[in-house]
């Protein structure tokens, strides 16, 4: 076993061992145990990641596509069919992003945790689902893969049905999730095992050397398409995404956002690109348009919403939306006979989800900080937590940086890229290239700048200012534990936006695996293209600035006379000290961009006016709700559950109660089965 | 060598001189108006009398209040810097391309709506949400436009958009730049804030962006905003002079004789474009924010046809 | 005349007369004020003319060029000339109410614009010169014409639309074509003034009979 397979090992084991101490550990010692286990699992599995990724294996030598890979059959641990794993630079990318997010996640644990989330229950799941998704990525055939994604989507189904005792919401939002949840894995079942069938064999190996039909693949691709999708929270099967999210637990939160749903994205690599080896360019472009409408759709959801945590589930759907409009421009370029850009967009696509996975795994620690602290997660009640809570204002501060596109954030790169990538194709990509490559662009240019609002509301509106309610007020900083788990989290942003130099080239050799060649960019400081125009220097940018910006401090104190700060009282047009009622909130901010896109988003407001008893023309009372609902939603499952719901009434006519009945029903289903059989055959 | 001495000139050409060129807009608006005007350096002069005035801390406002004027200044400067103004061989070239440029500007514009949201009035929240407003809508233009000019090069580089039009100047008369530089046009006004999207003299709340936002700023502060204000005004009118008439740019090697000459043609060619700018304005009055994203959307439009023009019509 | 033109001479003018052409028809969708689309779309006929013109130099055609000519003095001059008398008989200088907002409606035409790209594209193949090569241009024109009449209010923007599309599809026959016969200009051009006047007398009775030419509102009519 080399390298990368005893790392794998021992962070499965040692998820084990944090799930067998959370049920046999004593209650004061569970949580640390169960978290720095689950914590030093995580660690070791993103340096399993990371070495199949980066070390220098059996086929060192070739620049791209190299990376050590490990495989191994267990034939013994799954009846039938046996567990086959192995782990690619592909999968390595996953397995070290679920690594890294499951330290943050299980040290912030062990701090967020404290106060009625330390059940034996909780505490033994939560490593279960680190290893699921450690082994999602690393599975090679047909049946373990479903295996780890159905224990991934059972576990997270467990974790964010935590607090139901505590909020009826959380039942919902449970209900909801387990139904996308198998919706999407039944479709993968179903095109996976149709694949499998017409492969002869389930080994990815053999899926691979299969020859299909192009109907077949068509069929396999759109079956598990379906199915990753919702995985992914892509419109329109995102909606369980904006009610999962935030009635998890924060940590969960961050898990299922910044790790989870990239299983769905890197399903769609691994399926499409890899193994059925590519295909038509209209199954990259339903992919690219997917995304496209995704990231717009999910943008302009966050931007209108106020619950804090709903905002950052909304803002998942618009990243993994530009991650497949990068992984669907890769397919169309290949499709296209583009190589250099088609790896410059699959380089990139992978480039977000690590990217993604860095800032929301701060933002939703740093909102899980803001509950803890506050007990809301409603911006518009939010307000003054700067000087309340300075750390995770700060931690909260990098990442809506990092997740607003905006240089020295690291998003900014990764935006960069896929921008370069659409960019550089368009001589070669024909009519459909030379439609979609700009609508392309100005959907991401767009969702960029919708993604600035956001965050500058999330941030603004929720941290800065001053309190608009007594909890806000009241608030305290959080446990060391989380605060660290968050500094660790930064601290990852900060290295991603100012070294993507030393992540790119190794997400190179990842995407080596399915689009074998050169590297996609090159330079220590400064990311160049390879193959076409274009650099930048995301590390030299942030020193240029800082020195600017010292410079102009510099000038500032040497030309100004007074040097002192005078307090004093803000601009109330004379009437008096203002209060925190007459502050902007969140809701007030987004309005204009509201309007703006009210045809897109269909808001809702109804104003109630209750008159006084004694006479109709004196109200007692004026109500004004505004709401904007989830307009796919609306339109789209309202309709399906009023017309399940309308079958299950229907049906209700079949069970009267009868035992006889029920009986009966079997007796004939068996007869006219029989029946059946003794005519066909 | 001369490419990092055309870069500090560029800075120190920017610095000095976009509040000059403020004042040459004002006095043009003034003169045309049939006032006398204060004439050309009042900016600075204004300048000089904050910097003497003691900054002021308003109840409540934090760090985020006060890094918000350097933060815009320094982006400013960063964007003198890197953008071909007077050489296209700018060593920060390869640092930040077009691309880059957008997203420092914005970041600048960002730093200045946290700011306001920090102070916690009706006003800095509502200037903030404008700003934002009219910033993510004015990105799709903005992004198409660089799409547009980079086709032709196959680079998003400013060096060598601008390098390719000083060497072939006759195919900036196609239906792709013209298209290109009327959407980037309409972006600088809504980026800069002037007529007919934002008023920058008006002092009335219901109509204000740009003015609501900086409210609270007093002294040296504010001062440093007016004057990075005034820098990303001649920045991107110079950004529009070079991409669209890039006439006496320096190269990679020339003398200090072809440095001064480009220095003069900077400085003329933003003073015309300045001055035009501010006759236009006093034939125009401020839209309703709700028809800006007309005026956006038509910008966006043109951007997406100038894409589209250079393989219609190539 | 013109025959000592250069090919990249040729090329630049017709690009730019077609970049002209287009940038009018949007700009009929961006303005609300009915005088001045009527002025967009003299202009428009004054583009097109340059584009008739252009091309006819470029042939050393000289009926081409009086058909350009002819093209010029009715579009670019009676047809706007009747359309502002109708105007300003009528007294209403704006399209209020459009039934599609203009912001969608601009974004509309840049999908527009697309969709006309994709479908001339074999059109272009056929014969792949600069003349054909700007086919997109007018079917976009035609497409966003055909968009105007669908969704405004008043009848003189419906106007308005209707020559944009004609002028698209004039347009459309000169660069397919190395020109169109005289008498089919003539004859389409007679059955345009027809329209135009027909028109101009049926505003004028709505005017007089309902006091607005909202077209939703003749939907009364019915009841």
């Amino acid at each position: 076993m080399n390298l990368v397979g005893t790392l794998f090992v021992v962070a499965l084991s040692g998820c084990a061992v944090a799930a067998v101490a959370a049920v046999l550990a004593p209650p004061r010692a569970r949580l640390r145990l169960a978290g720095w286990c689950t914590a030093g699992a995580g660690a070791v599995g993103a340096a399993a990641g990371v070495a199949a990724v980066m070390a220098d294996g059996m086929t060192s030598g070739v620049s791209a596509g190299a990376g050590q890979r490990w495989s191994a059959w267990l034939p013994e641990l799954l009846p039938l069919a046996g567990v086959r794993l192995a782990i690619d630079p592909l999968g390595g990318v996953f397995i070290a992003v679920t690594g890294v997010v499951a330290v943050c996640a299980a040290i912030y644990g062990i701090g967020y945790c404290s106060h009625g989330l330390d059940g034996r229950a909780f505490q033994l799941v939560l490593p279960l689902f680190v290893a699921a998704m450690l082994v999602v990525p690393a599975a090679a055939s047909v049946s373990t893969f479903l295996l780890a994604w159905e224990l991934m989507a059972i576990s997270s189904l467990l974790l964010v049905l935590a607090e139901h005792r505590r909020r009826a919401a959380v039942g919902r939002a449970g209900l909801w999730y387990a139904v996308m949840t198998h919706f999407g894995l039944v479709t993968i079942l179903i095109g996976l095992v149709a694949f499998a069938a017409g492969a002869g064999g389930e080994s990815f190996e053999q899926l691979r050397a299969a020859a299909l039909s192009p109907a077949a693949k068509t069929v396999v691709f759109l079956a598990t398409l379906a199915g990753f999708a919702s995985k992914a929270g892509i419109v329109p099967l995102h909606v369980w995404l904006p009610r999962a999210h935030p009635e998890a637990p924060s940590h969960v939160s961050a898990l299922m956002s910044a790790a989870m749903v990239n299983m769905g994205a890197y399903g769609i690599i691994r399926i499409g690109l890899d193994l059925l080896g590519g295909g038509p360019a209209w199954w990259w472009l339903l992919v690219l348009g997917l995304g496209a409408a995704s990231a717009l759709f999910g943008i302009l959801q966050a931007v209108v919403a106020s619950d804090l945590k709903r905002l950052l589930g909304y803002s998942t759907t618009e990243n993994l939306g530009l991650v497949l409009v990068g992984v669907g421009a890769a397919g169309f370029f290949a499709a296209s006979r583009l190589p250099v850009p088609a790896a410059l967009a699959l380089a990139a696509a992978l480039l977000h989800v690590v990217n993604h996975a860095a800032f929301k795994t701060v933002l939703f620690l740093a909102a899980g900080s803001v509950l803890h602290a506050t007990g809301t997660r409603d911006l518009d009640a939010l307000g003054g937590l700067r000087t309340r809570l300075p750390y995770t204002t700060a931690a909260f501060a990098v990442g809506a940086l990092c997740a607003s596109a905006l240089p020295p954030g690291n998003a900014f790169v990764s935006e960069w890229l896929l921008l370069q990538s659409l960019i550089h194709a368009l001589p070669g990509s024909g009519v459909a290239g030379a439609v979609t490559m700009p609508l392309a662009v100005a959907v991401i240019a767009l969702s960029a700048g919708l993604a600035v609002a956001t965050f500058v509301k999330a941030f603004g509106v929720g941290f800065l200012a001053r309190p608009r309610s007594a909890p806000a007020e009241r608030a305290r900083e959080s446990p060391p534990a989380m605060l660290g788990a968050m500094a660790l989290a930064v601290a990852g942003c900060a290295a991603l936006a100012l070294a993507p130099t030393l992540v790119v080239p190794a997400l190179g050799r990842a995407v080596g695996v399915v689009f074998p060649g050169r590297e996609v960019v090159s330079g220590e400081l400064t990311l160049r293209l390879t193959g076409v125009a274009g650099m930048i220097s995301p590390l030299l940018i942030a020193v240029t600035l800082v020195a600017a910006a010292s410079i102009v401090l510099g000038l500032v104190r040497v030309s100004a006379t007074r040097r002192a700060r005078r307090a004093a009282r803000l601009w109330d047009c004379g009437a008096g000290p203002i209060s925190a009622r007459m502050e902007y909130t969140a809701t007030s901010f987004a309005e204009p961009l509201e309007r703006v896109f009210d045809d897109v988003l269909a808001p809702e407001s109804d104003v109630d006016v209750t008159p006084m008893k004694e006479s109709a023309y004196l109200v007692e009372r004026v109500r004004f709700h505004a709401r904007v609902p989830d307009r796919i939603e609306h339109r789209l499952y309202d309709p399906l559950i009023a017309a399940v719901s309308a079958v299950g009434r229907g049906a209700r006519a079949l069970a009267t109660g009868s035992v006889h009945r029920y009986l009966g029903y079997g007796f004939w289903a068996l007869t006219a089965a029989l029946i059946v059989l003794v005519v066909t055959w | 060598m001369s490419g990092v001495v055309g870069a500090v000139l560029q800075v120190i050409v920017i610095a000095v001189g976009s509040p000059l060129l403020v004042g040459v807009m004002r006095q043009v608006r003034a003169r045309l108006e049939g006032r006398a005007g204060a004439g050309i350096a009042q900016p600075w002069r204004d300048l000089r009398k904050l910097m003497r005035k003691e900054a002021i801390a308003p109840h409540g406002t934090g760090w985020v209040f006060r890094a918000a004027p350097p933060l815009l200044a320094g982006t400013a400067l960063v964007v003198a810097a890197v953008v071909p103004l007077v050489t296209t061989a700018s060593p920060l070239d390869g640092v930040a391309d077009l691309f880059a440029v957008t997203a420092l500007l914005a970041l600048g514009s960002v730093a200045l709506a946290l700011a306001a949201l920090d102070t916690g009035t009706a006003f800095g929240g509502m200037g903030a949400s404008r700003e934002m407003t009219v910033l993510a809508l004015v990105e799709p233009t903005i992004l198409v436009s660089i799409f547009a000019l980079s086709i032709r090069v196959g680079s998003t580089s400013l060096g060598s958009i601008v390098t390719a039009t000083v060497e072939d100047p006759l195919s900036v008369i196609s239906p792709v730049s013209v298209l290109a530089a009327v959407a980037l046009a309409i972006v600088t006004i809504a980026e800069t804030g002037r007529i007919p999207v934002d008023n920058p003299s008006t002092h009335l709340e219901l109509t204000m962006i740009h003015e609501a936002m900086v409210l609270e700023y007093a002294g040296p502060d504010l001062a440093l905003i007016e004057w990075a204000s005034a820098m990303r005004l001649s920045v991107l009118l110079g950004l529009l002079a070079s991409l669209f008439f890039p006439l006496g740019i320096s190269g990679a090697s020339t003398g200090a004789l072809a440095l001064l000459v480009s220095v003069i043609a900077l400085v003329v060619k933003v003073t015309l474009m300045g001055a035009l700018l501010a006759a236009g304005e006093v034939f125009m009055a401020k839209l309703r924010l709700f028809r800006v994203p007309e005026l956006l959307a038509g910008s966006f439009l043109l951007a997406l046809l100038a894409v589209a023009a250079s393989f219609f019509l190539a | 005349m013109g025959v000592n033109m250069t090919d990249a001479m040729y090329v630049q003018l017709l690009d730019l007369a077609c970049g002209a052409f287009l940038l009018t028809g949007v700009l009929v969708l961006w303005r609300r004020e009915l005088s001045a689309i009527v002025w967009l779309f003299a202009l428009q006929g004054v583009a097109l003319t340059a584009l008739i013109v252009v091309l006819g130099s470029w042939q050393a055609d000289l009926e081409l060029i009086l058909v350009g000519a002819g093209v010029g003095a009715l579009r670019a001059g009676l047809l706007p000339y009747l359309m502002r008398r109708a105007l300003v008989a009528g007294g209403e200088g704006r399209e209020t109410q459009p039934l599609v907002n203009v912001a969608t409606s601009l974004v509309v035409a840049a999908v527009l614009a697309m969709l006309a790209y994709a479908l001339s594209q074999p059109l272009v193949r056929l014969s792949p010169t600069p003349a054909t090569q700007a086919v997109p241009v007018a079917l976009t024109v035609l497409l966003i014409g055909f968009f105007v009449l669908v969704t405004r209010r008043r009848a003189l923007s419906q106007l308005v639309g209707f020559l944009l599309m004609d002028n698209a599809i004039t347009a459309t026959a000169f660069l397919t074509t190395s020109g169109v016969p005289l008498v089919v200009e003539l004859g389409i051009s007679l059955d345009l003034l027809l329209a135009v006047l027909v028109l101009q007398v049926l505003t004028t009775r709505m005017r007089a009979a309902f006091g607005g030419t909202d077209l939703d509102e003749l939907r009364e009519l019915h009841d």
